[in-house]
């Protein structure tokens, strides 16, 4: 039983990183309709920015994380402004053959630098590896930090697309583009906004697994877990994306443990699979037909 | 057709015999040598330390006066990790630089795709950083490597460890994938020499995060000794996994998880880890006189600390040098093979196994040595292992 609690909190802690990435392509294609196949890379320059902040300039972590994810923001903002937005209106496989070159581009720039590239880094927590120990059950830090940062990060979203102007407005936006565009809202400054978010929330996603997995080139793979999870989750739907990521997350490493060896491999996508015929639309639609 | 058969093979004729009897990349001033690595791809991290310890080596050679006069060159190309690239790299080297051999080319898809054209093109491919047994076996004449497989080390050191510390429950955390399954049939094999199976194992896929449930799994089945066939991140999660919850079993990591990153991401929690070393990682603490000025020498070349690839890529140029200084000054490709099959290494500065070639075995060495991490550094602990 214990070590039944003790596989499930990182589950749900790997689950949520898988979740926060899912959330950056769900914001993006419910804004710009583009899938965005760079999250992956984005995710390993923001650990990678973070970590040339803190170590390299020597600024103390929490202003370095703060400032990577601004610039890794700015970045996929400005990727908006200069190259991504040539794709609107374009079939869809213009955007994901962009945004897949742009990742390539993007990993080649990190290789150029010999620092960075040839060895894994360490991004140093201001607490410690001592684990937490809630009577026999031990939890790491790294893992209570993401799970928290995921619940915040899920708030503050909520509350930004519910009470703020540019919440609304970009919610106006993604559900309809020309009517949005009539009521006086700027459509294309919207666009930027999502990619711009996007990328931050890749970056965040980046820096709470540097603890888990530490920085390096390789990183941005986890995006492939992230994508199926954003499909699971309706591709259109922020809460069914996280959900799905935890499920994808705690299906993984329960079937691990529970499964015969060589079953936990193909189980979660086979549940995925059953998901997704029992619910076409996605974790997402499912919940809000729960709702009425 | 036919005319166009007699003209291509007159051309060869006249081709090679303007050639004369010099091999290919050996001028009177300058040997050519290619090596295909990896400086961008997944393993850049292995690739740019093995090229800068080759180039150190070859510049040694060239203030030493050369081999017989002939400065080496190095040509490396990057492949990326990639087999389709290195097809490319490997005839760009071939036919454009025309160099005399192939030297640690690095990764196993990257040498099983250009292996045989290298070989087909009669240069000689030399120590390759793949442990596959086709690098060596069956014995061909331009084929010789000093890693051996895998499955050797590990059957020597599991049986080593299992005898001295009498386990009775030996369990195994591998990579899905074909270096997973060649520790596996080492371990299986070493045990089966004590008498014992292997009680369980579990997998992961590459590039997976967490190893919490594969830890539990081996945990709940009451291991008394893990082996692992993981590389340097997977080694730090499984042991960081299990000493979080409090399981203080011995573990025994591969020679791909014994690196100096292991504990300096690992911290605390990789203390007391095994290792099999094949070659000692080279720290500046506590070095000899003669490694402390070579650590000194290639921090000044390159701006980095050595590490265990920097020693390996000098390593592997330097047998490539005694080859050629013992082929004396009228070298060929027949002249440097027979010279590498009489090749009887000694001690070197890194502390690293002889090696020793000979006309029916072209694999230099098959003995790795237990390391453990003590004190926030691997300490080898035992000598070779035969």
């Amino acid at each position: 039983m214990l070590s039944f609690v003790q596989v499930l909190t990182s589950g749900i802690a790997i689950g949520c990183v898988y979740g926060l990435v899912a959330l950056s392509f769900v914001l993006i294609y419910k804004a710009t309709a583009a899938v965005s196949f760079m999250q992956g890379e984005v995710l390993m320059v923001g650990g990678f920015t973070v970590l040339a902040l803190n170590v390299g300039l020597g600024l103390p972590l929490l202003p370095a994380i703060l400032c990577g994810v601004v610039l890794v923001a700015t970045l996929g903002a400005g990727l908006e402004r200069s190259v991504l937005r040539r794709a609107l209106g374009q079939p869809h496989l213009t955007a994901v053959l962009l945004t897949f070159g742009l990742g390539l581009i993007m990993r080649g720039a990190v290789t150029t630098v010999p620092a960075a590239s040839h060895g894994m880094h360490r991004l140093a927590l201001p607490f410690g590896d001592e684990p937490l120990r809630l009577g026999a059950l031990a939890i790491a830090p790294q893992h209570l930090l993401v799970i928290v940062a995921t619940v915040a990060v899920a708030g503050a979203l909520s509350l930004f697309f519910r009470h703020t102007r540019a919440g609304l407005a970009l919610r106006a936006c993604s559900e309809n583009p020309q009517g949005a565009a009539l009521v006086g809202i700027p459509v294309a400054a919207m666009h930027t906004l999502a990619w711009g978010l996007g990328a931050a929330l890749a970056a965040i996603a980046g820096v709470l697994l540097a603890p888990i997995t530490f920085v390096h080139l390789g990183m941005g793979l986890i995006a492939l877990k992230a994508f199926p999870a954003a499909v699971l989750g309706g591709m259109t739907s922020l809460p069914g994306a996280l959900l799905a990521g935890i499920f994808i997350g705690v299906a993984e490493a329960l079937a691990g443990l529970l499964l015969p060896e060589g079953g936990k491999d193909v189980v979660p996508y086979a549940l995925l699979m059953a998901a997704l015929l029992l619910f076409p639309g996605g974790l997402g639609t499912a919940l809000r037909q729960l709702r009425r | 057709m036919f005319p166009f058969r007699h003209l291509a093979a007159a051309l060869l004729c006249t081709l090679s015999l303007g050639a004369g009897a010099q091999s290919p990349g050996v001028s009177r001033d300058e040997i050519r040598v290619g090596s295909i690595q990896d400086l961008s791809g997944p393993i850049a991290m292995l690739g740019s330390p093995v090229r800068d310890g080759m180039l150190l080596r070859f510049e040694d050679a060239n203030a030493a006066g050369g081999v017989h006069g002939r400065r080496l060159r190095l040509l490396v190309e990057d492949a990326g990790y990639d087999p389709k690239r290195a097809v490319l790299a490997a005839r760009k080297l071939i036919q454009r630089d025309r160099v005399f051999a192939f030297l640690a080319n690095l990764g196993t898809p990257v040498v099983m795709a250009t292996m045989p054209m290298v070989v087909e093109a009669g240069r000689p491919h030399l120590f390759p950083f793949s442990p596959h047994e086709s690098t060596y076996l069956p014995l061909h004449p331009l084929k010789f490597q000093m890693f051996a497989p895998y499955q050797d080390y590990m059957a020597a050191a599991t049986r080593h460890m299992v005898d001295s510390k009498g386990y009775t429950r030996s369990c195994l955390l591998y990579q899905d994938d074909d270096y997973g399954l060649e520790v596996m049939k080492g371990v299986e094999a070493g045990l089966q020499e004590v008498g014992q199976v292997l009680h369980e194992r579990t997998s992961y896929k590459r590039g997976a995060t967490d190893l919490s449930s594969q830890v539990a799994r081996l945990r709940a089945a009451g291991c008394d000794f893990v082996v692992l066939a993981t590389v340097v991140r997977e080694t730090v999660a499984a042991m960081a996994e299990a000493r979080k919850t409090g399981w203080n079993v011995d573990m025994l990591v591969t020679a791909s998880g014994y690196s100096a990153q292991t504990h300096e991401l690992g911290g605390a929690a990789v203390e007391g880890l095994y290792g099999v070393a094949v070659l000692p990682h080279p720290y500046a603490d506590g070095a000899s006189p003669a490694l402390a000025a070579w650590i000194e020498r290639y921090r000044a070349r390159f701006g980095a600390a050595p590490n265990v690839w920097s020693a390996m890529g000098y390593t592997v140029a330097d047998l490539f040098v005694q080859a050629a200084e013992r082929a004396g000054p009228e070298l060929s490709t027949a002249s440097f093979v027979a010279a590498l099959e009489n090749l009887h290494t000694d001690a070197d500065i890194f502390g690293g196994p002889r090696y020793r070639f000979s006309a029916h075995d072209h694999l230099g060495n098959r003995h790795g040595r237990l390391a453990q991490i003590r004190d926030g550094r691997w300490q080898l602990i035992s000598d070779y292992l035969h």
